[in-house]
């Protein structure tokens, strides 16, 4: 949530999250370890 | 109600130039660092030289020269007899962040270059290791990723921040390719530049996400985050920036013209999100150590020598601030890196330590400030943080960081093989880093004006053994400073028998030495032996210029000057010698003009402000003329002539109070002000004498026969005794005045053909001279003269060219004749 609205993350990342700073990292490298454990868990690749 | 607290988040952008900001701003691609020059104020901000980054971001937190300051080049001896990365260890001096910590005010420190180990102080401190991911050449894998002791203050805050660095394997394709549109037809596996554009994206963002982290989560007085980026991408991408540099491979052109930009754009999207994150209250600045060369002035190669690619850097950085009581949509001028520690404690109504070498750039307020000074923060025992102590040093994290110099450029890789080993390599490898070190320092004194402190050091590290090039440079340079020109004539000839310096680049050194000697015939024809090699150096050029306007050869050194602004359009030495060509030839609107032009390229650029101010002077427009001079007596008061003319206005506007004023700070000069009379021989000198005398004016000089006065004008007792208002001193010897003195000359103009005419005539009666010769001599002598006056700092000079003048309110003043009709 950034200022009470959620924002999308794209797992790759993008620059508009990282430029987020702290609260855009945080949540890109959530994005990527979703992602990770949805690919390791059901087999789909990205 | 009480008065909000007043906040500044410092952003501190290394390498930032305006000539890329404002491209990209016009083009809509930086929209925070517009909103911020819209509100708020913007200026360049001159550099020191060595323009070394740690050097220089440690200056700019102290307010201090490198030589009182003791960061000097990018490593240093670890103490146990190897290297490692500059750190803080070497700061003799506080930082801001101490001088906060001593007030009670909270700060957040994050990634300033040198800041390992940090500091116990009152707020967050995050080093400049924090975000490295490398051991000497190895990349550390994500997961083996720890960060190294002495990087987080408080320690407790390391697993927290720890997890907000972002690293290069994270990087995706679709965070590069803004950087590369093109990325994906590269190969990936041949392409090195890739990688490093991940790296140093990685990097910056792990910054910013932690100093994010802590303007959200701490309470704090002052954030300031430094980002090294923008330099590393413009060292390794702006020779692909565009237009293509010539030589250059059209397709790899075509792949990475859009780094430096990207680059840009990136931190303007960082700066973006802390704007948000601020309110009105808060002073925000964005600062830069020095500029980058974007354009048709980027080197066309990169000396390979230590901090070889610094010759990329441009003289002049970015400063823009905004907030409360800051001016809104203004320019200012004249600041430098050493103004802005300066700036924050103003900020903060704290004093400024007197011994600081920075000033507060009090044109950035609204409204007048008050500012304080204390003798030095150097004497407040007050806490101010310590540094953490690392008791074992990470080896892996200094050869990870020496690793960066090195990709950079910076440093030698032998410096880092070195690092950690214990032989006898490794100590003459220290050797050479304190040598560096040591080169950098005579630099830092050399820029501070102590060229005395700077010829002494370099004499003593300089080894004819193993003869470096930079070494003997300055040490020729500074011995021309100090005027010892025997010694720069033995090194000139040495570099010469040996031949470590290509023969036209000696011309030039030895073009100085032969200026300082009063060789200017010697001068001149190596300086343009020198142009017809390097017919594109503007360092030659603008030498040229000047000794030809030292000739009074001013069409030639205006020719000379728009030579200089076909290679650089904006440059202020250019400007300024084309003003001084104009001034010298009477024409002062022109003059104006181009000198304008010069301090407004540079404002900190005194000899201009003087040349604005004589311009005005002799337009008559004293109350700008004043203002002129009293901008030199603020940026530069050393300049003791500017006192005197200011004495000399304020004269002829009957300011008594500050006739006052300057009349006793003019009477604490050392030894004596002597007003001189001089110009070659003739009826002009003469009559101007006639006509002095006439008007009331005293003249140590017999009308009659002015030529048969016997003087020795360099005995002490002979000046002190006279007592006229005006000595007659004859041309050839002006340069044998003493200089513990001041002096005011009345310089009369006459055309040598004028004076051969007059010797002729009075030749029918003594001895006929061949006219040739008494005209290239009496032009040998004439120059002589005027380019030792060019080289003397304690000289006035007033051009007298029609007896009209003699009545000019200025004349009377320079000449202080106060009973001249």
């Amino acid at each position: 949530m950034l200022n009470g609205k959620p924002f999308e993350v794209p797992p790759g990342g993008s620059l508009g999250v990282l430029t987020l700073g702290s609260i855009g990292v945080r949540a890109w490298k959530k994005a990527k370890a979703d992602w990770d454990k949805k690919n390791k868990d059901g087999g789909e690749k990205a | 109600m009480a008065e909000k607290k007043r906040k500044v988040l410092l952003v501190g952008w290394d390498s930032a130039d305006w000539n890329m900001i404002d491209k990209l701003m016009a083009n809509g691609l930086m929209p925070a660092m517009k909103k911020l020059v819209d509100n708020g104020v913007r200026g360049r901000i001159a550099t020191l030289d060595p323009p070394l980054s740690p050097m220089l971001w440690t200056s700019m937190a102290t307010g201090f020269r490198p030589y009182k300051h003791g960061i000097l080049g990018f490593v240093e001896g670890d103490g146990a007899g190897g290297v490692r990365p500059i750190s803080s260890y070497g700061r003799k001096v506080n930082a801001f962040w101490n001088i906060f910590t001593k007030e009670g005010l909270k700060s957040n420190i994050v990634g300033w270059w040198p800041s390992n180990p940090v500091e116990s102080i009152n707020g967050v401190m995050v080093s400049n290791l924090f975000q490295h991911e490398k051991a000497g050449g190895e990349v550390i894998a994500l997961e083996d990723w720890k960060i190294p002791p002495g990087t987080i203050y408080p320690e407790s805050y390391t697993e927290r921040l720890a997890e907000l660095r972002v690293h290069p394997q994270e990087i995706t394709g679709n965070l590069i390719m803004p950087f590369v549109p093109k990325a994906v037809e590269l190969n990936k596996k041949e392409d090195k530049r890739l990688p490093i554009i991940a790296r140093f994206l990685a990097h910056s963002t792990s910054l910013h996400a932690v100093a994010t982290e802590l303007m959200e989560t701490e309470e704090w007085d002052i954030t300031a985050v430094y980002h090294d980026a923008l330099d590393h991408f413009s060292h390794g991408f702006m020779k692909f920036h565009a237009p293509k540099m010539e030589g250059l491979d059209q397709e790899q052109f075509e792949f990475y013209k859009d780094v430096v930009n990207g680059a840009y754009v990136y931190h303007d999207m960082m700066l973006d999100r802390l704007l948000n994150m601020v309110d009105d209250d808060t002073t925000v600045i964005v600062v830069s150590d020095h500029g980058f060369h974007s354009d048709h002035l980027r080197p066309k190669f990169i000396p390979k020598v230590p901090s070889g690619p610094a010759v990329e850097h441009a003289p002049y950085g970015v400063f823009a601030i905004m907030g409360p009581g800051i001016k809104k949509g203004e320019q200012i001028y004249g600041a430098r890196v050493l103004d802005l520690t300066p700036t924050l404690l103003s900020l903060f109504d704290l004093p400024i330590g007197k011994d600081m070498d920075g000033n507060p750039l009090m044109d950035i307020y609204d409204h007048p400030k008050e500012v304080k000074y204390i003798d030095s923060w150097e004497n407040d025992e007050r806490f101010g943080g310590e540094l953490v102590i690392v008791e074992k040093a990470d080896k892996a994290t200094n050869a990870a960081a020496l690793q960066q110099l090195i990709d950079l450029g910076y440093i030698d890789d032998i410096v880092a093989k070195n690092a950690g080993e214990s032989d006898d390599a490794l100590d003459k490898n220290l050797k050479n880093v304190l040598k560096e070190n040591n080169y950098y320092l005579a630099k830092s004194y050399s820029n501070g004006g102590k060229y005395d402190e700077c010829l002494e050091l370099l004499l003593e590290i300089e080894d004819k053994d193993k003869p470096d090039f930079r070494f003997l440079i300055d040490i020729i340079d500074s011995a021309c400073k100090t005027k010892r020109f025997k010694l720069a004539e033995e090194y000139i000839a040495y570099v010469r028998k040996n031949e470590l310096m290509a023969e036209r680049y000696l011309d030039v050194l030895e073009a100085q030495v032969s200026i300082g000697l009063n060789e200017p015939g010697k001068a001149l024809m190596l300086l343009e032996r020198a142009i017809e090699e390097f017919p594109d150096s503007l360092q030659v050029l603008i030498d040229l210029g000047k000794l030809l306007l030292s000739l009074s050869e001013f069409d030639k050194a205006e020719s000379v000057y728009r030579e200089c602004l076909k290679i650089d359009a904006k440059n202020v030495y250019a400007f300024h010698g084309i003003g001084i060509s104009f001034l010298r030839r009477e024409n002062y609107e022109v003059a104006l003009e181009y000198l304008l032009l010069a301090v407004d390229g540079l404002f900190h650029f005194p000899i201009a402000h003087i040349h604005i101010g004589e311009t005005l002077a002799l337009m008559k427009d004293y109350e700008n003329a004043i203002h002129a001079f009293e901008i030199v007596e603020a940026i530069a008061p050393v300049y003791k002539k500017t006192y005197r003319w200011l004495l000399d206005l304020h004269e002829i506007l009957g300011n008594k109070e500050r006739v006052e004023h300057y009349t006793n700070l003019v009477s604490k000069f050392h030894g004596g002000d002597y007003r001189i009379i001089t110009g070659l021989e003739g009826d002009k000198l003469i009559q101007a004498i006639k006509k002095l005398k006439s008007s009331g004016v005293t003249v140590n000089a017999n009308i009659d026969d002015i030529y048969d006065n016997n003087r020795n004008v360099s005995d002490k007792e002979w000046i002190e005794e006279i007592k006229e208002d005006l000595i007659y001193v004859p041309i050839g010897l002006i340069p044998s005045l003493i200089m513990q003195y001041s002096y005011r000359i009345l310089y009369v103009n006459e055309a040598c053909e004028n004076t051969m005419d007059f010797i002729n005539s009075k030749s029918k009666i003594r001895k006929k001279t061949l006219d040739h010769e008494l005209l290239e001599g009496l032009k040998k002598q004439e120059n002589r003269t005027r380019v030792w006056m060019n080289q003397q700092p304690n000289l006035d000079i007033l051009y007298l060219n029609d007896f009209d003048d003699l009545t000019s309110k200025l004349f009377v003043s320079f000449i202080g004749g106060s009973n001249l009709a």
